[in-house]
């Protein structure tokens, strides 16, 4: 790590006027830090400030309401997330994202906001001496390189994949954030808050430069739900995604009456696959409507030299989780 | 003729024993060359090239040296040589703290003229591929071709055939303790260096004449060490530069490799390709076997590896190559070329049982000449429950697959002669032993302890060992091929009972009896022949005064013996629908010779087992063709076992002899082909490319249905 | 031969190859023996940007003070940190092995949950109550966590052990009887290199029943 300076942020309008008054990349925000700190050890980033929001107050725990849902304050840690209760009881997918994350000790310090805005971990991307595209430099590597890890959907021009468990997980459950920046805060659908490389390839969401994430909300659990995080992995742990599913149904029996389904470690961004939730909608559930749901949820899938098995993987995920809600 | 008795007789020997370390491990109190603080210290960082060949233009210090805190700033390459990896070292830095160290690196200025450069075999072997070692052309060694047998007549005979090709990727060591020292000079002829070794007095050695030195006036210590797994016996460029930096500031410098620079420059083993026809006979019999092959050990030679393996094959020729590429070089890993050829070999057994329409242990049986392996087959397969396997792999509708595979393995670990030892009784009552051996984590320390007590009539927490430490000036060898505890053993036991003879001699005369008919044990000495005649240890040893009894010992053949047969077998099971594989079991099958310690035997055993799967599952070595890096120098995606990942294991010491061997590599080269042939039996799609993860078993899934 | 840089379009110079030279360089003044490289600019508490400070830890029950730069981990002032009294930490049980918060070899527990020493700044620890392997026994009588792994054998080389007993010792505070599922998740952030895994399952088991 570069030297840099510290400040324990007080108000959240303290740390949006600090970046508003800086260049981009030289005050940084910092919560749990099991990835910021990777990067600063790899030398991607070399900030000059950090802003530390752990001493923000009231940004942290779960707020549960029967009317407007829950609430999980930026700086809850990951570790909280899998155990509360209520998110085990009802928004399953949500906890069994959390409970797959990393390890014990990064899910004790990790934070959703972080978990959210985390960075890519292409193995171009954090290598310093590779200048990617991501990093300003002219092509990325995973097109003609090793791409075992890399994106099949969205990918054009960066083929990384979005590391998080929770976004896809949140985004199912049709989740919003709350993002505070100078003019005040504002909510957007978790979905639209990410973005492909294809509008910006240096950025994964369209949090402004002097804007930070303050909270999720999430709709009240409706009745009847299901919900399942599915994630293949190389290794138990601790291993990012190969491919995931988050996936939440409104079942009524073995039909299907809604169903969100939404793609990890497989496009730069949550994907959200509105074909795979149109194949099961209004449907009854079986084998065949499974599988053909899994087959749309790829049909744009455009695999690199090393990860068209991520189209097979991703499908038959796709359709385990369908069959799960039937049964 | 020296022998170590029956295991009826023994109280200690071949029980189970906890290891004498294990306080100081588990409390932290260990202290590893990582963690040693010494006034002064400073600490070292090397610079190291990111470009993986390169004219060296030039090399501007100067910024770095004129930083504060930053004591000493040496190159390590000289203007107008050539790197030839990335990872190569530049330069080296000691600083006041790590920090300082880390800055200062990078504030080295190094003008780089890059170069073509091959970082796969592949590119290296390519046509227009540039020329990265003027003596090989193409990149390649001359073949190493070797025949025996009629090859022709043998496959003449054959009734069945199999052509494959077989891969294994580079691995690396992944010592949790980086390879590192903290070098301190007494005077400008008197060095101190605590190494992360696996052989103190190779280091020694190689320092002593790095500085033109009396070995005697080098000092190495290595009281702990966190794994070395064969890449740990020089001191290195790192070893020497830390002793330079030392000398250069006159202050303690450490210098431990980051996790990065160990994947690149602290070895690996080698990448193995192998091309192989095979016939076999309608009665079972191998009987004609045509390799060729090749294997990269870096910019240099060593990428060797077993071929034909375990199983007797009269008519055959193999042909070997290395080939060169600007990576790091490789290293002796754990049972060195075993692994990559027991895999190419078990799935070829396979291959050719199934042709046959044979059962593939009956095969095994019929072409495996060693008689310890054939009752392993009895006793592994009952354990495994080998009647369980898919009779026809990868039958029935199930998404999650099951099967069972076996492997095989040998290896050598008879020990050598050169080993010097004590073993001091003082007056006090309290014993001494000393060797110039090092405990790497295989608890030779425990097992010195237990041949002591044994000799003495002792427990082993009443001998104080001493080892991992060039001062006593008793060398013993690296701990290399298993034959650690083979090597040291018989010398330690000789010793303590000289000691043991002397201290009877002495009282003998007060109990009025021969030293013929004196024995100890219960810390007291008696005689045979008439047990009311007893002396308790302490007062015997108090009549010692000042005169210690201090005896050495020698290494005799008798107490050793090499050559060790091992099988495993692996329960698998494969989703289909995600590629994913979780073991069940592994059965490990070891013959183990005499275990000093059956505890300490039985963690070497799992040990072995899981750093087998750990190369079956999940461990590559990723060079990318276009930036000439490696991509997984971290353990991020170098993916090692972890808890998830761990099977039940049932790792059986097979008693053969009552002999001392090795037996730290065997165990991790069955488990390869056992894990293969497992998966294969339960998908019905074989895997030849290790490790044998999601993407492959989807492919090759996906492959057959079309 | 083509020029592999240009056909590959890789964008790899020596300019790039020098990256972060020069850049962000603040003018160091080094206090000898001690982590500071940079003066002290302000203090934490005020909301200002600070570049060292002097932080006081509480570290197994003893508070120690030690100044410390922004970017010192906490693992770096436990193990190379020296107390304004001029006495070494000197806590070397917690061990650097991934220096990413891959591995678990710095395990330590930070207000009763364990984290990453690598991956924790040493500011962020200040006021909470930091627990290393070292801390772990009561005088001579070991934890039941400890007495297990010696027992079992759950420990080779012994370079991961202290992660794995921290990580063990903070599993069992939490559920005292983990089923063999609930051990491999609870030490899923540990890597042993040496492959003791099924010993310290067992140890693990065996220290359960003594909680």
């Amino acid at each position: 790590m570069e030297k840099f300076s510290y400040v324990n942020a007080t108000s959240v309008e303290q740390v949006t006027t600090l970046l508003s008054d800086s260049r981009w990349g030289e005050v940084m925000l910092v919560a749990g830090g099991t990835d910021l700190l990777g990067e600063l050890k790899e030398y991607i980033e070399t900030p000059k400030t950090l802003i530390n929001l752990k001493t923000l107050p009231g940004m942290e725990g779960i707020k549960v309401d029967e009317t407007t849902g829950l609430t999980i304050g930026a700086l809850t840690t990951v570790a909280d997330i899998a155990k509360h209760p209520t998110i085990r009881h009802h928004y399953a997918v949500v906890a069994e994202a959390a409970g797959s994350i990393a390890t014990p000790q990064i899910r004790n310090v990790g934070t959703l906001g972080g978990n959210l805005c985390q960075r890519p971990r292409c193995w171009y991307y954090r290598d310093e001496a590779t200048n990617c595209l991501k990093k300003g430099g002219d092509i990325c590597f995973a097109v003609d390189g090793l791409s075992k890890y890399h994106a099949i959907l969205g990918g054009d021009p960066v083929y990384i994949v979005h590391p998080s468990d929770l976004a896809p997980a949140l985004i199912a459950l049709g989740a919003s954030v709350k993002i505070v920046g100078p003019e005040g805060e504002k909510t957007m659908l978790l979905e639209d808050f990410f973005t492909l490389p294809a509008a910006n390839p240096f950025r994964e969401n369209v949090l402004q430069s002097n804007e930070i994430v303050v909270e999720v909300q999430v709709p009240p659990a409706k009745p009847n739900t299901k919900s399942f995080y599915l994630k293949a992995r190389e290794k138990g742990a601790p291993d990012f995604a190969l491919a995931s599913v988050a996936a939440v149904f409104e079942m009524d029996g073995k039909t299907c009456a809604s169903a969100s389904i939404v793609l990890g470690g497989v496009a730069p961004a949550p994907w959200r696959s509105k074909e795979a939730e149109a194949a099961l909608t209004g449907k009854m559930i079986d084998d065949s409507v499974s599988r053909q749901a899994g087959a749309d949820a790829v049909k744009d899938a455009q695999p690199l030299n090393d990860n068209a098995y991520k189209v097979t993987l991703t499908q038959n995920l796709v359709s385990r989780a369908a069959m799960m809600a039937a049964s | 003729m020296a022998s170590w008795g029956e295991a009826s007789e023994s109280r200690l020997i071949g029980k189970r024993i906890p290891r004498l370390s294990g306080k100081d491990k588990v409390t932290g109190k260990a202290k590893y060359t990582f963690d040693i603080n010494r006034p002064g210290l400073l600490y070292g960082r090397i610079l190291r090239s990111e470009v993986a060949r390169a004219n060296v233009v030039d090399l501007d210090l100067s910024e770095a040296e004129a930083m504060p805190g930053v004591k000493a700033v040496l190159p390590l390459v000289e203007v107008g040589r050539q790197i030839r990896y990335q990872g190569q070292e530049i330069a080296a830095v000691a600083a006041e703290t790590d920090d300082i160290a880390k800055d200062a690196i990078r504030r080295i200025r190094v003008d780089l003229e890059e170069l073509p450069f091959v970082v796969t075999e592949e590119d290296a072997m390519a046509e227009n591929a540039p020329q990265i070692r003027d003596d090989w052309a193409g990149n390649q060694s001359e073949p190493n071709v070797r025949e025996e047998g009629d090859i022709n007549a043998g496959f003449e005979q054959a009734a069945v055939e199999v052509e494959a090709t077989y891969h294994t990727p580079v691995q690396t060591h992944v010592c949790l303790e980086t390879h590192g020292h903290v070098a301190e000079w007494e005077d400008d002829e008197n060095l101190t260096v605590w190494a992360s070794t696996q052989g103190v007095f190779g280091v020694r050695n190689d320092l002593a004449g790095h500085f033109n030195l009396p070995a005697n006036q080098v000092r190495v210590i290595t009281e702990h060490m966190g794994g070395g797994f064969g890449s740990k016996f020089g001191p290195g460029v790192e070893g020497r530069t830390a002793a330079n930096l030392a000398r250069a500031t006159g202050r303690p410098v450490k210098l431990m490799l980051t996790r990065k620079a160990e994947h690149l420059v602290a070895g690996n083993r080698p990448s193995m390709t192998q091309h192989v026809r095979a016939g076999a006979t309608s009665d079972g019999r191998i009987i004609a076997y045509d390799m060729k092959g090749y294997g990269t050990g870096g910019i240099s030679s060593g990428a060797g590896f077993q071929a034909p393996y375990v199983y007797h094959v009269p008519n055959r020729r193999t042909e070997r190559r290395n080939v060169a590429v600007n990576v790091g070089n490789q290293r002796a890993m754990r049972a060195p070329g075993h692994p990559q050829g027991a895999f190419a070999m078990d799935s070829l057994m396979d291959e050719l049982a199934e042709k046959l329409g044979m059962n593939p242990l009956e095969f095994r049986r019929i072409n495996d000449p060693s008689e310890v392996r054939q009752a392993q087959y009895t006793l592994g397969a009952q354990e495994i429950g080998w009647h369980r396997r898919n009779s026809v792999p990868g039958s029935g509708t199930a998404v999650k697959k099951r099967g069972i595979g076996v492997g095989s393995g040998q290896w050598g670990g008879g020990g050598g002669d050169g080993t010097q030892a004590r073993v001091t009784i003082n007056a006090d009552g309290t014993v001494e032993a000393v060797t110039g051996t090092q405990d790497i984590g295989t608890g030779v320390r425990t097992a010195i302890a237990i041949i002591v007590a044994e000799e003495l009539g002792l427990n082993p927490t009443d001998v104080m060992v001493k080892v991992g430490d060039s001062g006593p000036g008793l060398p013993s060898g690296g701990s290399g091929g298993s034959q650690t505890t083979a090597s040291v053993a018989p010398v330690i036991k000789t010793a303590a009972a000289a000691a043991k003879q002397k201290l009877f001699e002495r009282v003998a005369p007060q109990l009025e009896a021969s030293v013929e008919d004196l024995r100890v044990g219960n810390r007291t000495i008696y005689v045979v022949s008439d047990r009311t005649k007893t002396i308790k240890w302490e007062l015997a040893t108090g009549q010692l005064g000042m005169e210690s009894i201090s005896e050495g010992g020698h290494w005799d053949r008798e107490l050793r013996q090499g050559g060790v047969a091992g099988t495993q077998f692996a329960e698998v099971e494969v989703d289909t629908e995600t590629g994913a594989i979780r073991l069940i079991k592994i059965v490990a099958v070891q013959d183990c010779g005499l275990a000093i310690n059956r505890l300490t035997t039985e963690s070497q055993i799992n040990g072995g087992v899981i750093m087998g799967l750990g190369q079956a599952l999940l461990e590559e070595r990723f060079m990318d063709p276009q930036t000439g890096r490696m991509l997984n120098a971290n353990l991020e995606d170098y993916k090692v076992p972890g808890t998830f990942e761990i099977p039940e294991i049932k790792s059986i010491v097979f008693d053969t002899h009552r002999k001392v061997t090795g037996v730290g590599e065997p165990p991790c080269i069955p488990t390869l082909g056992a894990i293969a042939n497992a998966v294969y039996n339960a998908i019905g799609v074989r895997i030849r490319e290790l490790p044998i993860t999601p993407d492959k078993i989807l492919t090759a899934l996906a492959e057959k249905k079309a | 031969m083509p020029d592999k840089e240009k056909k590959q379009g890789t964008n790899i110079s020596r300019r790039n190859f020098l990256k972060g030279v020069g850049t962000g360089t603040v003018a160091a003044t080094v206090a000898p023996s001690v982590l500071i490289g940079a003066e002290k600019e302000a203090d934490a508490q005020t909301g200002d940007a600070v570049a060292s400070a002097t932080i006081q830890l509480n570290i197994n029950g003893k508070p120690y003070q030690v100044e410390v730069e922004a970017r010192t981990t906490l693992l770096t002032v436990l193990r190379d940190g020296i107390d304004t009294s001029g006495t070494n930490i000197d806590l070397t049980g917690a061990k650097l092995i991934c220096d990413r918060g891959e591995c678990g070899g710095c395990t330590v527990m930070v207000d009763g949950k364990t984290v990453y020493a690598c991956m924790m700044l040493a500011m962020d620890a200040e006021g909470k109550q930091i627990t290393t392997v070292e801390g772990l026994a009561d005088g001579d009588n070991l934890h039941p966590v400890q007495d297990a792994f010696v027992q079992h054998d759950a420990l080779m080389c012994g370079f991961c052990t202290p992660g794995f007993v921290v990580s063990s010792a903070a599993l069992l505070s939490e559920n005292t009887k983990p089923t063999l599922e609930e051990i491999k998740v609870g030490l899923s952030g540990n890597t042993c290199r040496c492959g003791t895994y099924p010993f310290i399952f067992d140890a693990v088991k065996t220290a359960s029943k003594k909680m």
